[in-house]
């Protein structure tokens, strides 16, 4: 039961050494997730310079949006992201051809390729998306009651579950067409989230709100933030989330017969 | 030393190699396009029946899908290209060769862009019948738009060129190119059409060379410029590229005595 | 009076490295405080090499061979000292000089990996403008000397490490270099490739007259292919001239391995019989190895032949390996 836990402060421990080996790294980061910081805000300034609302979202919702990507793109910079990269991503290990390695541990490779890799510094990120957050707030001039904030954290963990299946079930893709970086067609997709679904045109909302379902990972806890959450809807976008997960773990576990089967 | 001959013959089975990855380059190509597109589908939602800083949907279409094929034309690739040859040693096969490094270079410029376009060409022909775009084009903005282009291309080209050349001195360009591709993102083009970006911006981007390596011949030919524009635009086109040569040349002297004494 | 093509003189080159220690808190102390250590690689080293002749370096990993012969190639550019090649400096990289030398790296192939190594050669062939009519009859020279047959054709990731080797080799001298540096060429070869190989590099040096520089560290190579070997230790020349010389001055031994009839009765322990200076390397089953001094060798031979039951008795030289892993350890000749 623990083991898990144990596997998974080891990793982070070694992520760590790792990361403080380079020391320039670390200014580079810094200067890196402030530029990011700064543009995106920025992107979302200009668009409202010149208008006051497109499609009926405004300044400080579009900014509440952007912060939930921020936030959300945190969390999977900080694990997510860089374990699965470095198994299906380029230069991964499925790319040189080294994922024997992984597959002869005795642990759970679904646990170790999700788990494995930590980039700590992605807290830095973590915490300039709640600066977002926070101006767009007070932008809304909001009653941020506790049953909110409980509301809101609830809803960042669904999406980040939800954000993990997706890239789980795209990184499993791998394993039937091991060239091919899917992982870039998701990344594209999901750059469009840093803007409300509502603002793109019809089939495209669609797709990203039902077939690839980034929409619905910035939307909702935008909406929570709001206070616009109904019980169903949370409720709702739970069971996604965790039907998404069990789904794309039957993916890669059948992706993974697979490969084992026909690796030469 | 000139080489001329041997240049266009590895133009030519670059063109061969590359091609047989061409998913991968095509995903690639992809990827650059994501940006502009979410901004063009941004700005023409915020138009909607109107017009939005003088562009209708229509003309905020045109100028995204012209931009997205000057920015795959121009785009710089020599951190790859050259940048990565000079860290991992392959730079002393080049100086083996009675040919300056630069034509390899060159050769992967033009076999890449030719293959990413046989991807953004028809992708970009299809979101014009989809999204209807709306040019206004004269024969004057037309004929001026191919020196635009020609120069936009040579000063990306050698911009990039000189800093991937600072791999002769540091492992560690990156927090540069983080703060280019930032600058880049905001000054030539992307985020808004640099007519529409507030004042401060306006005059950096109209003073730095960003704009004049991307926005600047679609702005060209989208009319968006009277002739005085035109004529202080070029001006400080050709301004920055003769800087870049001059930075280029400085630094390739000294970079490769410094190959040679520490032995790449 | 010769006028060598290759002239070396006290030639010296140092590396500045920077130090990265192990451990976290290292790690971190590190973020502060860089450290670096200058290497010695080459230590004022002087020879002279006419041309055609085939000459080896030879030394353990991380000795300077490779710095060595890099300097000679014009890739590197040293710390003190000078060298001509054909009159040129090698590290000035005219491009009347690049186009009279020739390099193969062992582990770094400069055929493109996507297209054939035919279309490599026409790339090459444009690159150091040979004319064409040359070109097709080089190719095809050199394809029949070693034998390669239809691998022109097919795409360089499809080859076998040997096959591309040999394709490594042609694309080095389409422009008929005056000079060719070998590094490490068999590095990683099965036997009976590196067989083919040295014998076509030895071929092309007779027929060409072509300078060849060849460092290894397989001793076959070398001593297959060069009349001449510069032993090189720690930066330094230890030893400049032929191999078996090389042998003869070191180790004034020599091996002679017995084979006994373990059945018949008498089997006097051959101790008593060894000079002063002799002694046993090794015992199995039915035999012995010894290791004598040179001059002692007819005559302990003749006693050990009517003393033992030998069935089987050979003489000779130690091999070359154990006498070069000598030099290594004690690091002077």
């Amino acid at each position: 039961m623990l083991r898990p836990l144990k596997l998974t402060a080891l990793f982070i421990g070694a992520s760590a050494q790792h990361e403080l080996a380079y020391r320039a790294n670390f200014w580079v980061s810094l200067l890196n997730s402030a530029l990011n910081f700064g543009t995106g805000l920025l992107g979302v300034i200009v668009l409202f310079e010149q208008v006051e609302s497109v499609r009926g979202w405004e300044f400080a919702q579009t900014l509440a949006v952007l912060g939930v990507y921020m936030t959300v793109s945190a969390l999977r910079g900080l694990f997510i992201s860089p374990s699965l990269d470095s198994l299906a991503g380029m230069d991964g290990e499925i790319w040189r051809g080294e994922f024997d390695f992984t597959l002869l541990r005795p642990v759970d490779t679904q646990f170790v390729a999700s788990v494995r890799h930590w980039r700590l510094f992605s807290l830095v990120d973590l915490l300039l998306g709640f600066v977002v957050l926070g101006v767009a707030v007070t932008q809304l001039a909001l009653p941020m009651t506790l049953a909110h904030v409980i509301g809101f954290v609830l809803t960042l963990l669904i999406s980040g579950m939800l954000l993990y299946a997706i890239l789980l079930a795209f990184a499993s893709l791998t394993f039937w067409s091991p060239g091919f970086l899917f992982g870039w067609v998701f990344d594209g997709l999901f750059q469009m989230a840093r803007y409300p679904v509502g603002l793109y045109p019809g089939v495209l909302r669609l797709v990203l709100t039902w077939i690839v379902p980034v929409g619905v990972i910035t939307t909702v806890p935008a909406r929570a933030l709001s206070g616009d959450l109904p019980p169903a809807l949370l409720a709702g976008s739970f069971a996604l989330s965790a039907a998404a997960v069990l789904g794309a773990s039957v993916l890669f576990r059948t992706g993974l017969r697979r490969y084992a089967s026909a690796s030469s | 030393m000139t080489n001329h001959r041997g240049g266009w013959a590895l133009i030519q089975a670059t063109w061969l190699s590359w091609m047989q990855y061409r998913s991968f380059f095509f995903l690639l190509a992809f990827s650059w396009m994501i940006g502009p597109l979410i901004y063009l589908l941004v700005w023409s939602t915020a138009a909607g029946g109107g017009t939005v800083g003088g562009f209708s949907r229509g003309e905020f279409v045109a100028y995204y899908l012209i931009l997205i094929l000057v920015n795959q034309l121009t785009i710089s690739q020599t951190t790859w290209t050259m940048g990565e040859l000079i860290h991992n040693g392959q730079l002393n096969r080049l100086l083996l060769y009675p040919m300056s490094p630069v034509y390899n270079t060159l050769a992967s410029e033009f076999a890449g862009k030719a293959v990413y376009m046989l991807f953004v060409v028809p992708v970009s022909g299809g979101l014009a019948l989809l999204l209807r775009p709306e040019l206004h084009l004269t024969l004057a903005n037309g004929l001026a738009f191919l020196p635009a282009l020609a120069l936009a291309w040579a000063l990306s080209f050698t911009w990039g060129y000189w800093i991937s050349l600072l791999a002769f001195w540091t492992t560690r360009a990156d927090a540069l190119l983080t703060v280019e591709y930032s600058l880049l993102f905001l000054l030539a083009g992307q985020v808004a059409p640099v007519a529409l970006l507030p004042d401060a911006l306006q005059v950096m981007a109209k003073l730095l060379p960003y704009r004049y390596m991307i926005s600047f011949p679609v702005e060209v030919i989208t009319g968006q410029l009277d002739g005085a524009g035109l004529l202080t635009g070029f001006a400080l086109q050709i301004g920055w590229l003769v800087v870049a040569l001059a930075i280029y040349r400085f630094l390739w002297r000294r970079g490769v005595r410094r190959y040679t004494a520490i032995g790449g | 009076m010769s006028h060598p093509q290759i002239v070396v003189s006290n030639l010296s080159k140092t590396y500045r490295v920077p130090q990265r220690p192990p451990g976290f808190w290292a790690a971190v102390r590190s973020m502060a405080r860089r450290v670096t250590q200058d290497v010695p690689a080459v230590c004022d080293v002087s020879f002279t090499i006419e041309a055609g002749e085939m000459v080896g370096f030879l030394g353990p990993n991380g000795a300077g061979k490779t710095t060595a012969l890099k300097m000679l190639a014009g890739l590197l550019h040293p710390t003190s000292g000078t060298a001509t090649v054909d009159g040129f400096v090698p590290w000035e990289r005219e491009a009347a000089y690049l186009k009279r030398i020739s390099m193969v790296l062992g582990n770094k192939s400069q055929l493109m990996w996507d297209i054939s190594p035919l279309d490599t050669f026409r790339v090459l062939a444009e690159i150091y403008r040979v004319p064409p009519a040359e070109f097709r009859t080089t190719v095809d020279e050199l394809a029949a000397l070693l034998d390669m047959g239809e691998l022109l054709t097919k795409p360089t990731r499809n080859l076998s490490l040997g096959e591309r080797m040999k394709c490594e080799l042609v694309a080095a001298l389409l422009h008929r270099p005056a000079v060719m540096f070998l590094d490490e060429p068999t590095l990683g070869l099965d036997v009976s490739m590196q067989r083919r190989l040295r014998a076509f590099i030895a071929e092309y040096n007779r027929r060409t007259g072509a300078t060849v520089i060849l460092t290894s560290h397989y001793m076959a190579d070398v001593a297959e292919l060069c009349p001449r070997v510069l032993l090189i230790h720690h930066g330094q020349l230890l030893y400049d001239g032929a191999l078996r010389g090389l042998g003869e001055r070191l180790a004034p031994f020599k091996l002679i391995r017995l084979t006994l009839d373990a059945g018949n009765g008498r089997s006097p322990e051959p101790d008593a019989l060894l000079p002063p200076g002799a002694e046993i390397v090794a015992r199995e089953n039915g035999g012995l190895t010894l290791r004598v001094p040179r001059a002692g060798t007819p005559d302990l031979t003749a006693r050990l032949l009517s003393a033992l039951p030998v069935i089987d008795l050979s003489v000779e030289d130690p091999p070359i390996d154990a006498v070069i892993d000598q030099i290594y350890q004690e690091g002077a000749v």
